[in-house]
């Protein structure tokens, strides 16, 4: 019966942990994507120093959970958001309105998509 | 290609543990469930060992849900005869009284070929002296034949055999296993004494020396090497 017990408490943190990264990842990309979407706002109206400083700030966010993200998700996907990032900095830098806007939404897209990919429903597991 | 090496330990340790846990008939004799770890186990474990693009976890995660569903259904199936019956499926009786269940036979997909194969491993070729052949869950076939074709034992033959008991090595390939020799115990003079009874100087000059439990001893010495 301890076997049970065992094999049961290892599913549970497993099924847990797994749960509470889904969870984690939704609140992630959402607290990101708002961020991305506030700097597109900034740009729109010309503040593209403020643009430029929110976009930082995701960026940022994104870097301290970088070994996090690098254990859980594909690299491949953490490598092409990290490409995102500079891509947009750079139209920012430009103040390239058009490549910044398709450059900002191709990101968010990504992140949205890489949260949606960890979460907990049947068109996942099917 | 540090990264593969240490991953290839990691999931190999962890694939040792998965085995050991299962017991000794996961090397050997497999049962459906089994199987089935085994084989999703290798592919799982290979996956992240060679694509350095999967995160770790990605095999880990896995990996260690299966070994716990495969825990628990072993122990399930050794609660509940009914699980075991769905899990593991239930020996089918392929000969009886020598005569061929040919509808159990096509219900199991086991040919002719192959029934004539496995009896003939197990030293029979009439069908019509097996009582019964049946085919065991883990795709074992057991052979049991007719009372007067079976060889007579010992106690059907008023005989009282002595029992020697397991033969334990007391020298291999030139090395003396202290434990063993405990165990039966003897000490090293007695080695000796064997050694220079069967010719041999020292146990390096021994390739295998044996003693059962009534203390008769088996003694090959090493070969020259050419």
């Amino acid at each position: 019966m301890k076997r049970v017990w065992v094999a049961l408490c290892i599913l549970g943190i497993l099924f847990g942990g797994t749960l509470a990264h889904s969870f984690y990842m939704e609140h992630f990309v959402r607290e990101l994507t708002t961020t991305l979407e506030e700097s597109e706002t900034q740009a729109e109206q010309g503040n593209w120093d403020r643009a430029a400083q929110l976009t930082q700030t995701a960026r940022e966010r994104w870097e301290e959970q970088r070994c996090y993200l690098h254990i859980t998700l594909r690299h491949s996907d953490t490598d092409e958001v990290y490409t995102g990032f500079r891509e947009v900095a750079e139209f920012i830098q430009c103040q390239e309105g058009g490549e910044y806007s398709a450059a900002n939404a191709h990101l968010i897209a990504k992140l949205e998509l890489l949260a949606e990919a960890e979460q907990f429903t049947i068109e996942n597991i099917l | 290609m540090v990264i593969a090496f240490v991953r290839t330990i990691l999931l190999y340790l962890l694939i040792i543990v998965g085995i050991r846990l299962m017991g000794k008939r996961q090397v050997g004799e497999l049962e459906p469930s089994e199987l089935v770890l085994a084989l999703i186990i290798a592919d799982l474990a290979a996956v992240p060992m060679q694509d350095f693009g999967i995160p770790l976890l990605a095999g880990i995660v896995p990996i260690l849900t299966l070994l716990c569903v495969t825990m628990l259904i072993s122990v399930l199936s050794m609660r509940s005869v009914k699980f075991r019956a769905i899990i593991c499926g239930k020996p089918s009786i392929i000969v009886e009284n020598g005569v061929l269940h040919q509808r159990e036979m096509s219900k199991n997909r086991f040919t002719v070929d192959e029934l004539m194969e496995e009896l003939r491993m197990k030293g029979y070729t009439d069908i019509s002296a097996i009582k019964y052949a049946i085919l065991e869950t883990n795709g074992q076939l057991s052979v049991l034949p007719f009372a007067n074709q079976r060889p007579p034992t010992g106690q059907e033959m008023k005989m009282t055999p002595q029992e020697n008991g397991l033969p334990l090595i007391l020298i291999n390939d030139g090395r003396v296993m202290e434990q063993n020799l405990q165990s039966r115990g003897y000490d090293r003079k007695w080695l000796e004494k064997q050694l220079r009874t069967h010719g041999a100087k020292e146990p390096g000059e021994v390739y295998l020396l044996t003693a059962d439990e009534r203390g008769q001893v088996y003694f090959a010495p090493k070969e020259e090497r050419k």
